[in-house]
């Protein structure tokens, strides 16, 4: 679901961080392969020498043996299962053994999986500090040198590192991105047309007189989910309303947990309150509490909503539901000239301490960040920027819409405005803080300052765990 | 089961050896026939049962150390707003899928009684049960549907001049509970219709002859003769309605997710999310256990009353 | 019964009304099941040109013929041997009275108050710990376990009402306990028996939370756990996502208008006897 960057994170909670911290030491030296100091265990040594017997001189690859690849994708979503399609295609002894599920389930059953008896391969990570201290994930160092991704971009890796301190940004690397996502605001062009939209706003006041025009001509402003199974999806303007009026990086600090990092800041009060404006103008649908995030697209493919904030991944679906219909901008800053900023963040995957053809994923990874092909499926299917090396050039979009968030992330890079998700910050943040009090707001039930307060009380609650 | 072959010997009448021998044999044969599914509920219930007691003294994440809490779980149940919120929605539950399918069965069942004994009774029978027979799963996804912002429900309302008050009753903090409940009723009334039914066809014809030689309408009949021979399939279907009430997950799952805010957080779905999301097994333990002794607590007076009552 | 005739009509109205409210669900997802796949039907419409194909197209996205194998096997796996240990513990409790007895039968009819989330949590830990987490084993041997309460007292309560005739004089014969059961009280219990084991199918064909909990790869669940994840994949296609639905329920419904009878007296019996 939308959930796919935007909720991340399963259990981001330093429980114990003393103890639980000792034992994922001992853990990941003892069985989940390379610690920081990249000792490889023995379980990866008999993955290697087992799987891979030419490994040492070739470096890890798939080998020529039969191997079949256990993975676990997100339901809803094309892109990997395209990828292994087109894998296969390549190293015909490579078959898949897939299991989907929803993201909301992933984020609850991950922890099991990479704890149980048939590890997987590959899977979509929700999230990754807990899933490291409890030395579930396997450490990946050893395959930045073998396949020299140290040489890619270092900001495409640092959301997947986390340090021995458990905080994200540095450290070992444990997961890999399939692509890099951009969110920004997706628009109707006939509809904009229709309220006299001729270019995007440059500010958020533009962008809110265009709200106001819409609703006066009887549109439905923005099209938005913010029921239970999908989480609330008004973090997305919640969050690039403070981008708008405050940095991002004290929001990036909040989300990678920085000691006494809060949410509840005055520029993100005001950011709140024109949240909060927004949802008694009735710019939302008013059925937005019940909307899940398929429903919200279909209904916007309909012609249902002159906006809709989302990320670049649903590219494919827009392409096909409107075609030329659908336009994109990012949010826009503040102030006129304001810098640019926007919620963007790998596709996350990542290999189980015990899976037993590691290599062969890790293969897979590279593949996919430099394969002619694979680059082409990512940015056609998957909608976003593919990554790797910098000399590889973007392949061309089939679909416009996607050749618009390219450039927008292009735009986004140069101001250095990336921001991870706020709705990422903790493992139960988005499903015991976010969803529930943005539902409150919608409902009446809540107001600005009261929802960062909640959301903050929620955030150090868990963090003192 | 030491226990229980002293209590066998205890029992044994005396003197007569060789009976005494086959009475002990027989005791031991017995027991040999409850073991099995003495062992697999041991396992697989009991065992669990004590362990839910046991992790819910504990601070846990399911893979580090534990560490002993005493009764700290506890407190945070009986006082964090959020968690008591679920017991309580939990109790608002039960209006719906037990005060109203008993009160709305009892009724049906004594028109089906006395007007529809025939044909068309045996048909409402029938289908009024359907809804307990599917998956719980399927019931919310289909009300899901129903009472969505473009569903039937609101189609109907609409085309009888109640435009005004349509919207998306699962998502509406005032309504999203009720919602559930709509679901939960139609689900459980017929359970309660039809059990009721056959209770009634043993109440005794002559009681409602003579009541009606007395001139007795169907409200008096129903009041004096229907609902007091019935106390006793009453206390069943109050027993079983609120434990579906009380232990709701599967329609909220479906169809709330616990949502919006927590207006329709139930026991269930809060254990779920704490104990395989939050990952704090001792929490979640610990409002499992308060939800296992919540429904004994309703039950068992219940139980007491209607056997006290029938039979 | 003498009835006046105006609460007859009232009566049969009442009746009509509430058999229709309890079926127009299903015959709105029936009608919105047949629309083309990918629209948004709204309400209850027959649709202009029927898309019976939907019901195939939701077999194969669905992986419909693995979850029926998984869901077949686990029913299959469950029902046999939770009838034949919940007939003889019920024989023991119920016709032999062994000592203890009666506490024992409080012991599961305690377990019939028991909601299932009072133990899913240990239940997830104690099948990671025996190391069948993520098979169908994990589903099977809980549900077997938690269908002792009832299955129990089911069949306690027919072998307490056998008159106890038939027990001496296969005693006197020199029977043997087991052939006591196994050849006299078994072939006479046969209804219970099988109303037992149609309850028994139905519900573990509709168990859902331990198939959430305890499995996660949707095509080793029962059909409920299954159509959870079905619901997530394709709840923007709504006629498809119905046609899916039917089809899930369409085994238990099928149960049930064939066995009607026996579903019904034994879900009312077991709640009333004992």
């Amino acid at each position: 679901m939308l959930t796919v960057r935007f909720q991340s994170a399963l259990a981001e909670r330093p429980a114990a961080r003393l103890s639980v911290l000792t034992l994922a030491t001992i853990l990941v030296t003892a069985c989940a392969g390379p610690g920081p100091v990249s000792t490889p265990s023995p379980a990866a040594t008999v993955a290697q020498a087992s799987s891979v017997p030419s490994a040492v001189a070739s470096g890890p690859s798939c080998g020529t043996d039969p191997v079949k690849l256990n993975a676990y994708f997100e339901t809803g979503f094309d892109l990997p299962f395209k990828l292994s399609e087109e894998f296969t295609k390549q190293y015909p002894n490579v078959t898949w053994d897939i299991k989907q599920d929803q993201f909301t389930n992933l984020m609850s059953s991950t922890p099991r999986l990479l704890a149980g008896d048939n590890p997987p391969d590959l899977i979509r990570l929700p999230s990754m500090v807990t899933l490291v201290k409890d030395g579930l994930l396997k450490n990946l160092d050893d395959y930045v040198t073998a396949f020299g991704w140290d040489k890619f971009p270092p900001a495409q890796l640092a959301q997947n590192r986390v340090g021995s301190d458990g905080v994200r940004g540095s450290g070992s690397l444990y997961a890999a991105g399939l692509n890099y996502s951009l969110t920004g605001v997706f628009y109707n062009k006939k509809l904009a047309q229709q309220i006299g939209m001729t270019e995007p706003p440059k500010t958020v006041a533009e962008f809110e007189g265009l709200l106001a025009k819409a609703k006066t001509a009887g549109l439905l402003p923005i099209m938005a989910w913010n029921a239970t199974a999908s989480g609330g999806g008004l973090a997305f303007p919640l969050q690039n309303l403070m981008a708008a009026f405050g940095p991002t990086q004290p929001i990036n600090d909040w989300i990678f947990q920085k000691a006494a990092a809060t949410i509840d800041t005055p520029t993100n009060l005001v950011a709140a309150q024109h949240l909060q404006q927004w949802v008694e103008a009735a710019y939302f649908p008013k059925d937005v509490n019940a909307i899940e995030y398929t429903d919200a697209n279909a209904r916007f493919g309909k012609d249902e909503g002159v906006f809709m904030f989302n990320g670049d991944w649903q590219n494919a679906v827009y392409d096909k539901d409107m075609s030329t219909n659908v336009g994109f901008f990012v949010f826009p800053p503040g102030q006129a000239g304001g810098s640019l900023a926007a919620m963007s963040a790998p596709l996350t995957y990542g290999i189980a301490a015990k899976a037993k053809n590691a290599d062969c994923a890790a293969f897979f990874f590279n593949w996919v960040a430099t394969n002619e092909k694979a680059r082409q499926i990512d940015v056609a299917v998957g909608g976003s920027n593919p990554g790797g090396p910098p000399d590889l050039a973007v392949p061309q979009a089939t679909a416009p819409v996607t050749n618009e968030t390219l450039a927008a992330g292009a735009q986004v890079a140069k101001d250095n405005g990336a921001m991870d998700f706020i709705a990422n910050a903790t493992g139960s943040i988005f499903a015991q803080g976010w969803t529930p009090e943005l539902q409150k707001l919608v409902g009446g039930k809540q107001d600005a300052a009261g929802l960062l307060k909640a959301v903050q009380a929620e955030y150090a609650k868990e963090l003192a765990r | 089961m030491p226990g229980a072959r002293a209590e066998a010997i205890d029992r044994r009448p005396s003197r007569r050896i060789p009976w005494v021998q086959g009475i002990r044999r027989q005791t031991f044969v017995g027991w040999l026939f409850v073991l099995p599914a003495l062992l697999f509920y041991a396992v697989f219930v009991l065992q669990p049962l004590a362990l839910t007691v046991q992790y819910s003294l504990y601070r846990w994440d399911g893979f580090g150390p534990a560490t002993w809490v005493g009764l700290a779980n506890y407190v945070s149940v009986l006082s964090e707003p959020k968690l008591l919120e679920t017991l309580f929605n939990a109790f608002r539950l039960v209006l719906f899928f037990s005060l109203i399918p008993v009160a709305l069965g009892l009724v049906t069942a004594s028109v089906i009684h006395r007007v529809a004994t025939g044909r068309l009774g045996a048909v409402s029978r029938t289908v009024l049960f359907l809804p307990q027979v599917i998956p719980l799963v399927a019931a919310g996804i289909i009300w899901g549907r129903l009472l969505s912002l473009s569903g039937l429900v609101n189609q109907a309302l609409a085309a009888i001049g109640l435009g005004d008050v349509t919207r998306a009753w699962l998502g509406d903090f005032d309504t999203a509970l009720p919602a559930v409940g709509i679901i939960g009723i139609w689900v459980l009334l017929g359970f309660c219709t039809v059990l009721l039914v056959t209770g009634m066809t043993k109440i005794d014809a002559g009681l409602y002859e003579s009541a009606r030689l007395d001139g007795a309408g169907w409200f008096q009949e129903f009041r004096a003769i229907t609902v007091p021979s019935l106390r006793y399939e009453i206390g069943v279907c109050l027993t079983v309605t609120i434990i579906a009430a009380l232990a709701a997950f599967d329609i909220v799952y479906v169809s709330t997710g616990g949502g919006p805010g927590n207006a329709t957080a139930v026991p269930g779905i809060q254990i779920y999310i704490i104990a395989f999301l939050e990952r704090q097994v001792g929490l979640a333990s610990a409002l499992a256990v308060v939800l296992v002794i919540l429904v004994l607590l309703v039950i068992l007076p219940i139980q007491r009353l209607s056997r006290e009552a029938g039979r | 019964m003498r009835v006046a005739r105006r609460e007859l009509y009232a009566g049969r109205a009442l009746l009509v009304a509430l058999v229709a409210v309890t079926i127009l669900p299903f015959l709105s997802i029936f009608t919105t099941a047949l629309y083309p796949s990918g629209s948004v039907p709204s309400g209850l419409s027959w649709p202009a040109n029927p898309q019976w194909g939907n019901f195939i197209e939701a077999f194969k996205v669905a992986n419909m013929t693995s979850l029926l194998t998984s869901s077949v096997f686990i029913v299959a796996a469950v029902v046999p041997l939770a009838l034949v240990i919940s007939t003889m513990a019920g024989f023991a409790i119920g016709l032999l009275r062994i000592p203890g007895a009666r506490l024992l039968l409080l012991l599961f009819v305690f377990g019939l108050t028991l909601p299932f989330e009072g133990i899913i949590t240990p239940l997830y830990f104690l099948a990671r710990q025996i190391g069948i987490l993520n098979t169908r084993v994990a589903i099977v041997l809980p549900l077997i376990g938690l269908f002792m309460p009832f299955a129990v007292f089911w069949m306690r309560a027919h072998f307490v009402n056998m008159p106890e005739e038939i027990t001496e004089a296969a005693r006197v014969d020199g029977a043997s306990t087991w052939d006591l059961f196994w050849r006299i009280h078994v072939p006479l219990a046969r209804p219970p028996i099988a109303s037992l084991g149609i309850l028994m199918s139905v519900w573990a064909w509709n168990q859902f939370l331990l198939a959430l909990v305890l499995v996660e790869d949707p095509a080793q669940r029962t059909m409920a756990g299954a159509l959870g994840a079905f619901q997530g994949h394709y709840a923007t296609d709504i006629p498809l996502l119905c046609a899916g639905t039917i089809l899930i329920l369409l085994p238990t419904l099928v149960v049930f208008i064939l066995f009607q009878r026996q579903v019904i007296a034994a879900l009312l019996q077991g709640s009333v006897k004992g």
